[in-house]
């Protein structure tokens, strides 16, 4: 399949490495490094130079590569820009990119494309729809919880009060015998303005990071007393959770945010999982299962003394979960049991919370976790939905332009696109249900 | 055993509006083509209301016209009233709406059958359909007679299963006063189609002497009269009349509640989906309960006859309460009714079992076209039965099938809506069904198709002739307002900024200022800023090409990446059931419409980003097999095979 649109990420893992990456694939891959270094690029040679802003000044300073179809690695024209890898650089430099006309690149897309294109051979297939696969649901974990709670309902009002103004401006183009003038009748201009303010009051919310969460969803779970909360304690560094030796003493789940070598880090307490005849730890247990569910990585802890035959199998084996989140074993208690810290194999830790030895290997194996799908957009989710809004509002300041030019359809036209861009986020409306919604909305008909 | 046979090309089952293109289109391309109509009479008959056009309807009248169609011009020989709907709004969204005598849009319609080289004519209903190991070999008439063809065109309209409702009665029938064809229904239900049940109805019709029109608002036609066809010029037009508006009032809604216990639709007699956009007046008296009246166009069905058809208050109620609401309405105080309304239910087969083409995937060399595919109108009839009685003739010609993309018709949109989603009511075009509507004008259909089609011998020399001097025009209105500068304080750029208030801050063109919204190709005229001897429609194409420039050049971006999923083919034995990641309801829709490409997919409502991924990776695996074969376990036989099975 010939692509027609460039895609872009940072390829290394996130947080403060010695260097990071953004790629770029796609046809614009040239006039970005032309932009960007202010020179032409012979193929497959590293220059080193200054990777330029919109002004022409330094925004970090590294080596740019670029590769010709097919000889890449997505069999596209590739665009690598080697930076100083900090969090805030690599950012801007994607924005950058971003900026010259690439898109940000879905969960997985590189190595799709890769194969499309024959860069891959068909025994590898599998292995990339087992990433596909891996990388969609990883995605999905990260729209659910940036589409959780006040965002959501916030996106689903503004989409909700869009749906209403097309039903007035298509109902007007499709119905002119009608006996209302949908037109004249409804404000359009008056509607259009509140659209477009709603608009960006929630995108000033949701860069402020109030709204949406970012970064690795690490869930804490295990039976009771194994010592989640201590671990929590541990990692965050703060004491957030209560920690007793009653068994159930955390009955609803906990967070605590930090950074783990600049990656942002949120981590979940849960309350430990049995079957219990109490209502509200039967309720915690629920919230740990959904927990769960949106992790990146489940830390599954165990007690370093348990020496029953599963004590080693991870919690979907033992049927506990469906929840698809890569899972770290963490055997806790080596202050108790008397044994070693540190990696075991991999996926499995020994520590101990309490005095944290072989906390460090069990950041790093996190770390490994996070890493594991780096460069194919894991931690996008909460950005896409920042880009659709911004060209949503975009395509509304058009709109607002041609109402005031009284050129009905082409503001149309740019509320349909406007629509589009809301409709990545929430879902897209089609065709047929806004002339559903214009029938339920006026009797229409001869 | 049969008593005569005999052999075409393409036979054409149907005399309707899908029915008389696609035997019209057949024999253009050549192919010697049959057309079996019940009765040579109704051929073209207008069996609802008197009117063809309307918005996102008047685009297909206009794209048929421009690939060589029939409908245009019989619209243009028969209309007696026509107007520009949306004139106020953009050249994207106008459409022409005419009134036409009945009588002449039919005579019209056989004039040109009639006229038509390699099409003959035959009066006879067909009762069943030779098929032979999926493949069609020609139908069979009711006296016996046998024709065969490798290519059959179905376009049976409501014929099939027709069941007509008044009040609580109900009767077979195709449509009033015609039998319903129930023999090729049952033949038609033994096949592999998935079968489903539409409902239409049409309001009573008035004898126009018994109403009072100075009671009502008359509405004349626009003048200048538009016409339908690119070729026409207005003086085919017979006289104009006017239509009449008239309303309902609160008697009337009360009359029509005190009845509802006896509506089929609501005592549950009727299983049919009626469509959203045409309810009953029963349906708007209901649903819109706070609505105190309702309009209804009153119009003429003929310059010979005063029959009315009072559009709006279709209606399947008893005859007694039609009686006694037509006379609640003002104007209508005295009103004899000629024809009582109905509600006719009818047989359609699910068109996601059909190739873009219109060809069943069931059964080889068997097209459908029209209502038996779930649409209403005229219009959307017409052309798709234009597009089947092409795609018959190629085929037996052995080319390619030919169907136009969703950016290049609202022919392409109509095709592709049908075969990817299906449809669960009557599908009827309308402007917000094209995403491309700012480049699918009825302005520029000819642009658009006349060009394509004419490859395939649609387009005679006349029409043809005709495009090319339109289009040669264009050409040197672009290339005359491009080569035409405009700079700041030059004395045409005075010229015009005092007449348009539109300033110029640095040198331009002519054509880019044309861009500006408050700039017309009539104020360049006015100025005198281009030559005499350009013709006024080049102008007017130029400046819409140039108004819609920048949105069109957005466009052209969703249409490349369009493009490339169109060029991804979906396997037909693609097992979704096995693809890891889907959801089992998109599971379960797409193993029902099976898409064709990656770009048909992608319409499916419900398919995310993420599925389109999966699908891709998979049919780029089955592509890759050194074999070609599909994975094991993958359905390997040919549905045409089991379709033979199952008849034989």
């Amino acid at each position: 399949m010939p692509t027609v649109d460039t895609i872009a990420a940072v390829a290394t893992a996130p947080g403060r490495g010695g260097v990071g990456i953004v790629r770029v694939s796609g046809p614009l891959a040239r006039e970005i490094a032309q932009a960007l270094t202010g020179g032409k690029l012979t193929p497959r040679s590293a220059v080193y130079c200054d990777f330029q802003d919109a002004d022409g000044e330094a925004l970090d300073r590294g080596i740019a590569i670029r590769f010709e179809e097919p000889q890449s690695l997505t069999g596209e024209d590739v665009l690598e820009l080697q930076g100083h890898g900090g969090p805030v650089v690599l950012d801007m430099l994607l924005e950058r990119v971003l900026s010259l006309g690439a898109r940000r690149a879905e969960p997985g897309e590189f190595t799709q494309r890769a194969f499309v294109n024959g860069k891959m051979d068909l025994a590898q297939a599998e292995a990339v729809l087992d990433l596909v696969n891996s990388a969609t649901r990883q995605a999905a974990r990260g729209a659910l919880r940036s589409l959780s709670g006040a965002f959501s309902k916030r996106v689903h009002g503004i989409e909700r009060e869009l749906l209403e103004l097309r039903v007035f401006c298509e109902g007007a183009i499709d119905f002119p015998d009608e006996e209302i003038d949908f037109l004249s009748e409804s404000d359009v201009g008056e509607r259009l303005e509140a659209v477009r303010n709603h608009l960006s009051a929630l995108r000033a919310d949701a860069r402020q990071g109030a709204l949406l969460q970012d970064g690795l969803n690490v869930v804490i779970a295990g039976a009771p007393n194994v010592g989640k909360s201590s671990l929590l304690n541990r990692l965050s560094g703060e004491d957030r959770a209560i920690v007793t030796n009653v068994p159930g003493t955390t009955r609803d789940t906990l967070d605590a945010d930090f950074d783990l070598d600049g990656m942002p880090v949120r981590v979940v307490d849960t309350a430990g999982l049995r079957e219990t005849g109490d209502a509200v730890e039967t309720e915690g247990v629920n919230r740990a299962r959904r927990a769960m569910a949106m992790a990146d990585v489940i830390l599954w802890v165990v007690d370093d003394r348990d020496t029953s035959g599963d004590i080693g199998e991870k919690p979907r084996a033992r049927g506990m979960t469906d929840a698809t989140a890569t899972t770290i074993v963490a055997r806790n208690k080596a202050d108790l049991s008397g044994r070693t810290t540190g990696r075991l194999s991999p996926g499995v830790v020994r520590i101990s919370a309490l005095t944290g030895d072989g906390i460090d290997a069990l950041a790093k194996e996190i770390q490994h976790a996070a890493g594991y799908r780096a460069g194919e957009g894991m931690f996008t989710a909460r950005a896409r939905h920042l880009d659709a809004l911004a060209s949503a509002g975009e395509a509304l300041a058009a709109a607002a332009e041609r109402l005031g030019a009284n050129q009905g359809e082409l503001v149309a036209e740019d509320l349909r696109e406007a629509h589009e861009h809301l409709g990545l986020i929430v879902g897209r409306v089609s065709p047929d249900d806004l002339l559903g919604e214009i029938f339920a909305s006026f009797c229409i008909g001869k | 055993m049969t008593l005569h046979s005999e052999t075409y090309d393409v036979i054409v089952v149907g005399g309707g509006h899908a029915g008389t293109e696609a035997a019209l289109a057949a024999a253009r391309t050549g192919a010697r083509t049959l057309l079996l109509t019940q009765s040579i009479e109704t051929l073209g008959q207008m069996s609802c209301n008197p009117a063809i056009g309307g918005i996102g309807k008047s685009h297909l009248v206009r794209e048929i016209d421009a690939m060589g169609g029939a409908m245009a011009l019989a619209t243009d020989a028969a209309g007696i009233q026509f107007r520009t709907l949306n004139a106020s709004k953009g050249p994207a969204v106008r459409a022409t709406r005419a009134q036409a005598d009945r009588t002449l849009y039919r005579n019209a319609i056989r004039g040109m059958l009639e006229a038509q080289e390699n099409l003959a004519i035959f009066q006879q209903s067909v009762v069943d359909i030779d098929i032979r190991k999926g493949r069609v070999e020609g139908v069979l008439t009711a006296m016996g007679l046998a024709f065969s063809a490798p290519a059959v065109v179905l376009t049976t309209g409501t014929f099939l299963g027709g069941r007509i409702h008044i009040g609580l009665e109900s009767h077979a029938g195709g449509r009033a006063g015609d039998p319903a064809s129930n023999a090729l229904a049952a033949r038609l239900r033994a096949l592999p189609f998935a079968v489903d049940r539409l409902k239409t109805g049409t309001p009573p019709r008035i004898a126009g002497d018994t109403v009072d029109f100075a009671r009502m608002q008359p509405q004349w036609g626009d003048e200048p009269c538009p016409t339908m066809s690119f070729i026409s010029d207005g003086s085919e037009h017979p006289r104009q009349v006017a239509c009449h508006i008239a309303a309902t009032n609160a008697k009337t809604h009360r009359i029509i509640r005190s009845g509802l216990d006896r509506s089929p639709m609501y005592a549950g007699e009727i299983e049919g989906v009626g469509p959203r956009y045409c309810p009953s007046i029963e349906d708007k008296v209901v649903r819109f309960a706070d609505r105190s009246s309702h309009q209804i166009f009153v119009e003429p069905e003929g310059l010979d006859t005063h029959e009315l058809y009072p559009n709006g208050i279709s209606t399947s109620l008893p005859f007694e309460v039609q009686f006694a609401l037509v006379r609640s309405i003002e104007g209508f105080g005295q009103a004899r009714i000629t024809r009582p309304g109905y509600a006719i239910e009818y047989d359609f087969f699910d068109p996601r079992g059909l190739e873009p083409s219109l060809e069943t995937k069931a059964v080889s060399g068997l097209y459908f076209a029209g209502q038996i595919n779930g649409t209403t109108g005229y219009e959307e009839a017409a052309a798709q039965g234009l597009l089947a009685g092409l795609n018959a003739a190629r085929k037996v010609a052995g080319s390619d099938p030919w169907t136009p993309q969703r950016h290049e018709a609202y022919l392409g949109v109509l095709v592709d809506d049908l075969v990817t989603l299906g449809t669960n009511e009557p599908y009827r075009m309308f402007s917000s069904r094209a995403e491309y509507r700012l480049r699918l004008r009825q302005d520029n259909a000819d642009l658009r198709l006349t060009p394509v089609v004419r490859e395939f011998g649609l387009v005679d020399a006349d029409r043809w002739r005709r495009f090319e001097a339109k289009r040669d025009a264009i050409g040197r209105a672009n290339a005359a307002l491009r080569a035409t500068p405009l700079a700041p304080g030059g004395e045409l750029c005075l010229r015009l900024e005092a007449r348009c208030g539109e300033a110029v801050a640095k040198e331009t063109n002519l054509l880019d200022y044309l861009k500006r919204p408050a700039v017309t190709a009539a104020d360049l005229v006015a100025v005198h800023a281009v030559d005499a001897d350009i013709p006024a429609l080049a102008l007017e194409q130029a400046e819409i090409q140039a108004k819609y420039d920048g949105y069109i050049k957005r466009q052209d971006r969703e249409i490349a990446k369009v493009r490339a999923q169109e060029s991804v083919v979906l396997p037909a034995g693609l097992d979704y059931g096995c693809i890891e990641g889907l959801s089992n309801e998109l599971k379960e829709k797409l193993s029902l419409a099976r898409p064709a490409t990656l770009a048909r997919a992608s319409r499916i409502p419900g398919i995310t980003p993420a599925a389109l991924s999966l699908l891709l990776i998979h049919a780029k695996r089955l592509a890759g097999r050194p074999d070609g074969s599909a994975p094991a376990g993958a359905e390997s036989e040919p549905i045409g095979e089991r379709a033979a099975r199952r008849t034989a």
